[in-house]
């Protein structure tokens, strides 16, 4: 694995028109597609992505993700996003992502659990010894990195 | 399913669970009287949290049927939870619990709903109330071991 940035911040997106709805802003489902496209991006430098998949038949599925919606955000504007590895083991990987706009602003954040399953058996495995090491680098190096006050918490917990 | 749902796997991308479950909750919003006019007079329900799990896969083509319960209300807030079927049958592929808010657009701030839509959610949340509470609601991120 060359140096990646911790936590992980390479991912940039301009808002595109097709992710808009009816008011001008982002749909709530478009902030899906930035949070899932910002993780892809970091399994792809741990060669976890699309040639790993072509490769090995094994692909990282998302179980569980808890997204937040922060603010909204415009045609045309720049997003940036910055994950941190929170837990892994030999099959699965969680991860904190950040979705910021152009003026600092948080919009959205998301918590992901994802499960690293064989495609054509449809069952969860381990990941090969490489994979599985890279992923603990990573893990290592996120571990001093602060949590965010509202992980762990369920759903309306954090406005209560 | 829409094929334009469908991933590199042959399976629904996870945004399109929210379009999905947007469209889901679109319906139930719709019912009580939050439409195109509701929301061009002013006022809308924006989404400001949802919580997914992905239970089982659906391949292209599928048939989903969606159930939409009341969890909780308040003037402001709509705690919502849905589950997504396979076809008719009891076969549950993924269940969002969502925290709704009811706002004034062009002010950009939370506002209360007005007495019909607040008398009609009240009306819905205590048929939902006999309900049992699935055992997901509420419950936080983390990795299940073991």
């Amino acid at each position: 694995m060359g140096e990646s940035p911790v936590p992980f911040s390479t991912y940039r997106t301009e808002v595109r028109n097709e992710w808009l709805d009816y008011n001008g802003h982002m749909h709530d489902a478009s902030y899906g597609i930035v949070l899932s496209d910002a993780n892809e991006e970091l399994f792809e430098v741990l060669d976890l992505s699309a040639d790993y998949r072509a490769a090995s038949g094994a692909s990282f599925f998302t179980v569980e993700c808890h997204i937040r919606y922060l603010a909204e955000c415009s045609l045309g504007e720049m997003l940036s996003a910055t994950t941190i590895m929170l837990a892994a083991d030999a099959k699965r990987v969680r991860l904190y992502t950040e979705i910021r706009r152009e003026d600092g602003r948080v919009a959205a954040t998301g918590d992901s659990v994802y499960l690293h399953v064989d495609v054509a058996i449809g069952k969860t495995v381990h990941m090969p010894p490489d994979r599985h090491d890279r992923v603990q680098d990573m893990l290592a190096a996120h571990a001093g990195l602060p949590r965010p006050a509202t992980l762990g918490l369920g759903v309306g917990a954090a406005r209560a | 399913m829409q094929p334009a749902w469908v991933d590199y796997n042959g399976h629904m991308s996870e945004s399109c669970y929210l379009l999905a479950f947007g469209d889901n909750a679109d319906a139930f919003f719709r019912y009580i009287g939050i439409d195109e006019h509701y929301r061009a007079a002013g006022h809308s329900l924006y989404t400001v949290e949802t919580h997914l799990r992905h239970l089982r896969e659906a391949g292209e083509a599928a048939p989903l049927s969606m159930t939409l319960r009341v969890l909780d209300h308040d003037d402001k807030r709509v705690h919502v939870f849905h589950e997504m079927f396979l076809g008719d049958s009891e076969e549950l592929l993924a269940t969002a619990e969502q925290m709704l808010v009811h706002v004034d657009s062009r002010a950009g701030r939370s506002a209360p709903m007005p007495p019909d839509i607040a008398l009609h959610l009240e009306a819905i949340h205590r048929a939902h109330a006999a309900l049992a509470v699935p055992a997901a609601v509420g419950k936080p991120m983390r990795i299940r071991r073991g």
